[in-house]
């Protein structure tokens, strides 16, 4: 267990913008596994977005492998800013990327995935980034945060546009080696593979201290830790009752219920949030280059 | 910002020059304690501002002499006289054609398809983040850099409508499609506008006009968000740490809300162009009433060279475009208590001789007389009767100075003179680049004295903009004029005679119109 200190997150917008500009493609090769008809490139453009990240953070550290994973492997600590900033950019890569970009950066993440095994100190177990099961775990916990963000503070997409969504996702799982078989297709082969999996989630310290970081980063801007605090409230109420119960964290008093108000505050932080990410060099372009295309 | 015309100089805008007559000197006092200091001043530029004046003073006299200057201007007055009252000698199909010609280049691969494309552009605070960005241009100089930067962006990433939703609106609004209520209707917007879009047209009767056209939805959607105070306040509070940044915002909220409706701004633009109906320099389009709704308003097709072009025109040229936008924003002032708070150079068109067309009045202020009397008297103490005294109870008592701050008289109005400083005496003043980097820099002085003690009072806040929008336009022309004597013939207190030949031709059209009564 690598305890150090976690590094400030100043820079979380402008890195994670910059990630984002890069990876959507001035002039792809093709429309890539989605294209601009998806669900996953309307669900991925959505306001919501940030909120589904940070709740689907919150889930997949629940995952005790994967959190070890990542807690004694990767710079987590040292640079979260840039380990957040990678993630961003790799799921934007592989929503708006070509299918050859795609499959590039997937080839990348799993050669880096090859070299990260040890054993949780919590449990004991043994872990690989590679195996499918952790891997499902990180994506269906993505998915199932896009799809709760957007229901709740985005714009709802309905029954069968979520059903087709998990469907279009899947291969985002595969790409990194999730044998087809195993990834749900359905919001409700979802739900029952995250019900299915919760006896084996825990609150681990690794864990805990993280999302406490995540929760409320160091060294934002001013401007931006004002917004966070809604954003942060917006993620923890979308989180199930049982996984809020594991973290020990109160359902937010100011979100419970979610009257229409409040949701209404939520979704004008989040374009406050939108319009400062707008403003980062190349951002606006991305847009405007996934505008276009959708417009068709 | 660009409001129906492109922008032209960022700097002119970011510039302020001198404050001139009343009114203005209120923004020293409040924004002083309102507003951080950024890093956008120059630094380095320790002259003050008193001292640049006098030079630009002596500078005056070699570089073009004031006789000279009168005859220039004679001439020019004398085409004035010739052409008098006239509006547009040309055709409603040349107008037309040249607003054509002027287009503006506009995203149309990106066009709102929807009301729903509108919400999700501009919903969810971007349309309030938007205008207060448009705005709030007399704090720009107390937001943060990110802020700034964010707030600009927001106006680039706005596309037009397609054509088809900007006919769908204008059926809504007026009752026939675009091309049966006119009799020429382009479905491409010409230019982009505040929270809508410009096209030409040429109505039935023949007249070549301007139709702006607001985004569905944008008035409702602004409405909500504006809503929402408590983010609001905690944005302006990061960006304009204040004392008094609810009184900003509601003023802020008002006039935001004010401009949604496009009624309002048709009723300010005619009252304008019926008060200055036959001037001979001042423009104003009138606003075609049985073709202007709530999202809808047709006003006159007008044509003329755009600022930046007025850099390549003779200095005499430039001096008196700059008369008349100076005689325009003080008369509208302090006859017609009405001021149009939006003076940046995408609102004027020039043509010559001093005439200058004056464009979009969705942003104007009206003040009583309660409001306006200290302001005068403001000026009248400093300026006139040099009573020092008097003019420290004439700030208190418009609120711009707490009562009983422990200064000196003399510290007060040692701050305040430079505001001040273009009509303390006669003589033939340029307006200078360096004398307006001297008043802002006094204007963001935090380490004044007065800072603590200054205020702006809700309803001056939008005033600032003499300041701050203004006369930066005169100091980007260099402008060159005896700006105390022009004063004098505006200021209610004196009503001085005339001092150059467009005063003369004001007078003679000020002596045989019919005045509409005041606001």
């Amino acid at each position: 267990m690598s305890a150090g200190p976690y590094a400030d997150a100043a820079g979380l917008v402008e890195r994670s913008a910059a990630a984002y500009a890069a990876a959507v493609p001035d002039r792809p090769e093709d429309d890539g596994y989605f294209g601009p008809a998806s669900v996953t490139w309307r669900v991925s453009g959505d306001l919501s977005a940030p909120v589904a990240g940070l709740r689907s953070l919150l889930m997949q550290a629940l995952h005790p492998l994967a959190m070890a994973g990542v807690d004694q492997h990767s710079d987590w600590r040292r640079d979260p800013v840039g380990r957040l900033a990678a993630t961003s950019a790799y799921t934007a890569t592989v929503t708006y990327g070509d299918r050859a970009g795609a499959d590039r950066a997937a080839q990348r993440v799993r050669a880096i995935h090859e070299r990260v095994r040890g054993v949780d100190g919590v449990t004991g177990l043994p872990y690989a980034a590679g195996d499918p099961a952790l891997l499902l775990w990180v994506h269906a916990a993505l998915v199932d945060s896009a799809l709760a963000a957007v229901d709740l503070f985005g714009t709802p997409i309905g029954e069968a546009d979520a059903d087709r969504y998990v469907a279009e996702m899947a291969v985002a799982a595969t790409l990194l080696g999730v044998p087809q078989d195993m990834v749900p297709a359905t919001v409700a082969a979802l739900g029952r593979y995250i019900t299915d999996t919760r006896p084996e989630l825990r609150c681990t310290p690794a864990a805990a201290e993280s999302m406490s970081y995540l929760l409320d980063p160091p060294g934002l801007d001013e401007e931006i830790a004002d917004l966070w605090q809604d954003i942060r409230d917006a993620a923890v109420a979308a989180l199930p009752g049982w996984a809020r119960e594991m973290y020990g964290y109160p359902a937010p008093p100011t979100l419970t219920p979610l009257t229409a108000a409040r949701r209404t505050e939520i979704r004008q932080t989040l374009g406050v949030l939108d319009a400062v990410f707008l403003a980062e060099p190349g951002v606006l372009e991305a847009r405007q280059r996934l505008t276009v295309r959708m417009r068709g | 910002m660009s409001r129906g015309t492109p922008r032209v100089s960022t700097r002119a805008r970011k510039v302020a020059a001198a404050a001139a007559v009343g009114g203005t000197a209120l923004a020293a006092a409040g924004v002083l304690g309102v507003l951080r200091r950024t890093g956008r001043l120059r630094a380095g530029r320790a002259v003050a501002a008193p001292g640049r004046v006098r030079e630009g003073r002596e500078l005056a006299a070699p570089g073009r002499r004031t006789g000279r200057l009168r005859v220039e201007r004679g001439i020019a007055a004398l085409g004035l006289a010739a052409r008098g009252g006239a509006r547009y000698a040309s055709s409603a199909p040349r107008l037309f054609a040249a607003a054509g010609e002027q287009r503006e280049q506009l995203r149309n691969d990106l066009a709102l398809q929807t009301a729903e494309d509108v919400t999700a552009t501009l919903g969810t605070m971007k349309g309030v983040l938007m205008k207060l960005g448009q705005m709030a241009s007399y704090v720009n100089d107390g937001l943060s850099p990110a802020a700034r930067r964010t707030l600009s962006r927001l106006q680039d990433s706005v596309p037009p409508m397609s054509p088809a939703l900007a006919a769908q609106v204008v059926t809504e609004e007026l009752g026939l499609p675009p091309e049966r209520a006119f009799a020429t209707w382009d479905p491409e917007p010409i230019a982009a506008a505040s929270i809508g879009q410009v096209h030409r047209a040429i109505t039935h009767d023949g007249r070549a006009v301007a139709v702006k056209v607001q985004y569905p939805g944008i008035a409702e959607t602004i409405e909500a968000d504006l809503g929402n105070a408590a983010l609001l306040r905690r944005m302006l509070k990061i960006s304009v740490p204040s004392q008094d940044v609810d009184g900003l915002l509601a003023e802020l909220r008002e006039r935001v809300t004010e401009e949604l409706d496009y009624r309002k701004e048709a009723r300010n633009q005619q009252m304008f162009a019926d008060y200055y109906r036959g001037h001979p320099t001042i423009v104003v389009p009138e606003i075609i009433g049985e073709l202007s709704t709530r999202r809808v308003v047709t006003s006159e097709l007008a044509e003329g060279a755009r600022f930046a072009e007025l850099a390549g025109w003779s200095q005499a040229e430039r001096d008196l475009a700059a008369e008349t936008i100076y005689r325009f924003v003080f008369r509208s002032l302090y006859e017609a208590h009405a001021f149009n708070g939006d003076p940046h150079p995408g609102n004027y068109l020039f043509h010559g001789g001093g005439r200058v067309t004056f464009l979009d009045f969705g942003l104007v202020k009206y003040f009583t007389a309660e409001e306006m009397r200290p302001l005068a008297a403001m000026v009248k103490h400093l300026c006139l009767d040099n009573d020092p005294e008097a003019f420290r109870r004439s700030m208190e008592e418009a609120g711009f100075l707490v009562k009983d701050a422990p200064l000196p008289t003399e510290t007060i109005v040692e701050h305040m003179a430079v505001f001040y400083d273009t009509v303390r005496v006669r003589g033939p003043v340029t307006m200078t680049g360096d004398y307006a980097s001297a008043v802002t820099r006094r204007f963001f002085d935090f380490h004044s004295p007065l800072a603590a003690y200054a205020a702006i009072p809700r309803s001056y806040v939008i005033l600032q903009r003499i300041n701050l929008g203004l006369f930066a336009l005169l100091g980007d022309l260099s402008a060159t004029a005896d700006w105390r004597r022009i004063a004098e013939e505006i200021w209610p207190f004196f009503q001085g005679p005339p001092s150059t030949p467009m005063g003369e031709a004001e007078a003679t059209w000020k002596s045989g119109r019919r005045l509409p009564s005041p606001a």
